[in-house]
């Protein structure tokens, strides 16, 4: 029997006229999808990845231009009726959205925005449409899935948003799912729970499932087969175990060596690969050559005259290179051992203890009478820390740790209200303002969004110097000087500091920041999710950056992020934290291996790991951090800890216990060390 | 009258008898402000709210048949005539409308002066021109709001939910655009009843029409402080209420601001 593919994708070309030029969204795209297999597109940002799953809604703006095809069960989208196109969205072919926030009506409740596909497309009663409401709630793990309905979206969590649109999408069993990064600005741990979810579909629907994601681990967790995109063009598809093990071109081979692998693997003793460069601007019209050549490092004469075409290389992979053969674990560059700081030992340059830092006041119902309304939010709770010298500590923990208002505290943007803050043993103002030049130019920062935080009206030049005559005291003509200097140092061309920001890519305005930072010599540079913006490829390419700067000049670092792999590369020393509270501390390979924390070992089980034959570890935890607002007695941890022990940990403060051999490692915990290390096993 | 005491003590006498709903003495005519506010403020009352019935489903019909569809024929028509609607200000819409509409035409009356036993309701010709002066830019206003939330919640990421649920474009327009870009519309629609007061004054003077806006050009006119403050008093309440109002409408419309459950 031949067997007809559900959905067939055929050099697709999505092309779009603006005012500002053509962009080619998507040049040539090639994939297939079978019933009940889950299909990975993967790629960085600017590959066409979610252009290409509007197309197969039949959903672009009138000023696309397609060409190529796209079957849905024999029949080309494109030639299909108004009439008939709606037949087949939500009913057929159904869609998952990135940011479940905004894709919910915000003034209707969510159990009428899932009746409203099942009205649209299935004949059945009201009863019938309720009862089929509760049902898929209570399908996609919704907990009071009765009372669900009756909620409006800004009532949920985002999580819970997230699985009341992916019942919206299964709510006419459809043939097709698409889902364009679902887990994408979600926190790890409810990530975690949405891909048990997303795996647990797989079974259970026959569907077959397109899934858009950045996140190799994503993918690695998900997927039965991956199209990698890159430039709009799919240049591999094979299963996904052969993806992972061999890579056949040099795109999907950077891509996996230049993340950071998630813990569980062992000390990180060699350095990120790079790849150079950026994504082939889409704003390009079509050339006659290989489109990654120009970052490609076994590219040769042939790449840049002739355009390789998508071919097998076996029965179910298909690479577009010329080269596939040549591909090799080493095609990004040998091993580079990266020197182990671990035995070093330094001075400490920076202290921190006790601090603490509550957001908004106390207040009553009646001015100064009445019950309490308003609490603070206790942000940070008697926080202590050291950095030394030339190493890093990283910060790890959800969105609402308090991570972020740690950071703030030490750079002083935000006035702390207790603690103190030690520069080599002398006390820090809190306040940015009240702090001496010397003390301002120690301890600098790198922002997450470096495009909001680059004046967009001053050109780089104008930033840099600031800084420079202030805190350097150099003269105009020196810190000109100085600042060709700093680009170069962060591997920009000088010629970028007669630009604006708005001419810079995103990875280079984050070089352009950090080369602000440096600007005053710091001791320590405070980056905060200074690299969650960026792609895994330019990612890799600011770590290392960072991670040389720190070598050549022997400044420390405190690194904010949730990505456990990222904190893993640079940390030498890392700190949990939960709802403002340190969960554990240590040194970076004692943290992540276990005997830890509950909390961290949450964090480790949730992370993707980009690796298909990895088990997934079952532990979860639901729900988001709390806002902390009333004094509690009990662990800060108790309410969603997964190996609560019981009564203890609502009525008392955990102690501090020594969690392994090393010195420096303690964990916040009733539970005895002994014992965690026998559960965690 | 008081006249030999100190303008702030007289002051804090009126605000005094104000409280207790006790206006005084206007300098002239004999009459008491609180009557005279009484015999007028109906009329300007009669007067928004015909602009309002009028003007309110008119524009937001045309602002959204134009938001749904921006960038066409009718869109740029409705955009570039609220634009210059909104552009000239009233005086000189009504002095336009009552050259063409009274002088030439003779179709209605140029003023709106009562002779005595006579009432608006009796001789609603001249309501027309008046209403038609604060139609146009209330329509013109209303209009360019309503467009601009369609347009916005067109683009929005759950509209595009909505289409690729495979819903019809009426309902999509229905059930998702309109409840959502009606939301902040209303609220300035509420908002304006304040404003409108504002705009009632100028267009009674034109029109010389007995509401509580020309009594109070009226008192700026006769140097009558206490009915100044009189009349800008009320005005000032009127505004403060429906704006108050246009908070709990909000409120009522978006539960995303509906506390306590």
């Amino acid at each position: 029997m031949n067997k007809e593919p559900l959905l067939k994708v055929e050099n697709l070309s999505v092309t779009f006229f603006t005012p500002r030029g053509t962009v080619t969204a998507v040049r040539e795209a090639s994939f297939e999808i079978s019933r009940g297999e889950v299909l990975g597109i993967v790629g960085e940002s600017g590959c066409g990845k979610s252009t290409t799953a509007f197309a197969v809604m039949g959903y672009l703006p009138t000023t696309a231009e397609t060409g190529g095809s796209i079957s849905f069960e024999g029949k080309d989208i494109s030639s299909l009726s108004k009439e008939d196109l709606r037949e087949l969205r939500g009913n057929r072919i159904a869609m998952v959205y990135q940011d479940p926030t905004t894709s919910l009506n915000p003034s209707m409740k969510v159990g009428i925005q899932v009746q409203e596909v099942i009205s649209e497309h299935l004949n059945l009663d009201q009863t019938a449409i309720d009862e089929k409401v509760v049902e898929l709630f209570e399908s996609v793990g919704l907990a009071d899935a009765d009372q669900m309905g009756d909620r409006y979206p800004h009532e949920l969590s985002g999580g819970m948003q997230q699985r009341v649109m992916i019942a919206m999408a299964l709510a006419c069993d459809p043939d097709l799912l698409i889902m364009d990064e679902p887990t994408t600005g979600l926190d790890v741990t409810t990530e975690a729970t949405i891909l048990d979810l997303v795996a647990s579909l797989k079974e259970r629907v026959n569907a077959g499932i397109l899934y858009v994601t950045h996140n190799l681990g994503v993918i690695a967790r998900v997927a039965d087969r991956v199209a990698v995109m890159y430039a709009g063009q799919t240049v591999e598809q094979s299963n996904v175990n052969d993806l992972f093990a061999s890579p056949r071109h040099p795109y999907t081979s950077g891509l996996l060596s230049c993340v950071p692998k998630p813990p569980g693997t062992g000390e990180v003793s060699s350095r990120l690969k790079r790849i150079p460069g950026f994504v082939y601007s889409s704003q390009e019209a079509n050339v006659s050559s290989c489109l990654f050549a120009e970052r490609c490092p076994i590219a040769d004469s042939e790449c840049t005259t002739s355009v390789p075409a998508l071919e097998f290389i076996g029965q179910d992979s298909q690479v577009r290179c010329f080269h596939s053969d040549k591909v090799e674990p080493d095609t990004w560059g040998g091993v580079e051992e990266r020197i182990s700081r671990k035995d070093v030992a330094s001075p400490i340059v920076l202290t921190g203890n006790e601090i603490t830092h509550q957001y908004g006041k106390r207040r009553k119902k009646y001015m100064a009478f009445g019950p309490d309304i308003d609490l603070p939010v206790r942000a940070l709770n008697k926080i202590d820390f050291e950095i030394p010298q030339g190493k890093t500590l990283g910060i790890v923990g959800e969105s609402g740790s308090g991570k972020s208002t740690l950071a703030r505290a030490v750079v002083g943007l935000i006035k702390a209200q207790d603690g103190l803050l030690q520069l080599h043993g002398n006390e820090l103002d809190k306040t940015v303002e009240n702090r001496s030049n010397e003390d301002k130019s120690a301890i600098q920062m790198v922002f997450q969004n470096p495009t909001a935080s680059l004046n967009p009206k001053l050109k780089i030049k104008k930033t840099l110097i600031r800084s420079l005559m202030r805190f350097s005291k150099l003269t105009k003509q020196g810190s000109e000087e100085r600042a060709a200097a700093l680009m170069e140092e962060v591997g920009l061309d000088p010629s970028y500091l007669e630009r604006l920001p708005s001419e810079l890519s995103g990875g280079e305005q984050q070089r352009v920041a950090i080369a602000g930072a440096f600007a005053t010599n710091p001791e320590i540079v405070v980056a905060d999710e200074a690299v969650s913006a960026l792609d895994v490829s330019v990612q890799a390419q600011v770590l290392s950056l960072l991670e040389d700067r720190q070598q050549e000049l022997g400044n420390s670092y405190l690194f904010i992020t949730h990505d456990l792999g990222v904190v893993r590369y640079v940390s030498d020393d890392i700190m949990v934290v939960y709802a403002g509270h340190i969960a554990e501390y240590g040194p970076s390979e004692a943290v992540l291996s276990s005997p830890s924390h509950p909390y961290t070992e949450a964090l480790l089980s949730a992370a993707p790991i980009p690796d298909p034959s990895a088990k997934p570890n079952p532990l979860r935890l639901e729900g988001a951090v709390p806002t902390m607002r009333e004094e509690f007695p009990g662990c800060f941890f108790a309410s969603r800890c997964p190996r609560k022990l019981g009564s203890v940990c609502d009525t008392e403060a955990p102690p501090v216990q020594k969690a392994s051999a090393n010195e420096n490692h303690v964990i916040n915990c009733h539970i005895p060390v002994k014992d965690l290390e026998i559960i965690q096993a | 009258m008081g006249l030999d005491r100190h303008p702030v003590e007289r002051y804090a006498v009126w605000i005094k008898n104000a409280v207790r709903g006790d206006l005084g003495m206007a300098a002239r005519g004999g009459a008491t402000i609180n009557s005279m506010v009484k015999s007028r403020l109906p009329n300007s009352a009669l007067l928004a709210a015909v602009a309002f019935l009028i003007a309110v489903p008119t524009s937001l019909l045309a602002g959204v048949l134009a938001g749904i569809r921006p960038d066409t024929k009718l869109d740029r028509i409705l955009s570039i005539g609220s634009l210059l609607a909104i552009s000239i200000p009233e005086f000189i819409i009504g002095v336009i409308l009552m050259m063409v509409f009274a002088t030439k035409l003779g179709w209605f009356p140029s003023s709106s002066i009562l002779l005595p036993g006579e009432t608006i309701l009796g001789t609603p010709k001249i309501l027309v021109l008046p209403t038609l002066t604060i139609t146009g830019a209330l329509f013109a206003y209303i209009l360019r709001m309503a467009r601009a939330n369609v347009i916005e919640v067109m683009e929005s990421n759950y509209v595009r939910t909505a289409i690729l649920k495979g819903l019809s474009m009426r309902k999509v327009v229905f059930k998702h655009v309109l409840p959502n870009a009606m939301i902040p519309t209303i609220t300035v629609i509420a908002n304006n009843v304040g404003w409108m007061f504002g705009g009632i004054i100028v267009v009674e003077f034109v029109f010389a029409y007995p509401g509580i806006g020309s009594l109070l050009i009226m008192a700026i006119d006769t140097r009558d402080m206490r009915l100044l403050q009189s009349t800008a008093l009320v005005i000032a309440a009127i505004y403060a209420f429906a704006n108050l109002a246009a908070d709990l409408l909000y409120g009522l419309l978006n539960p995303r601001v509906r506390v306590g459950q």
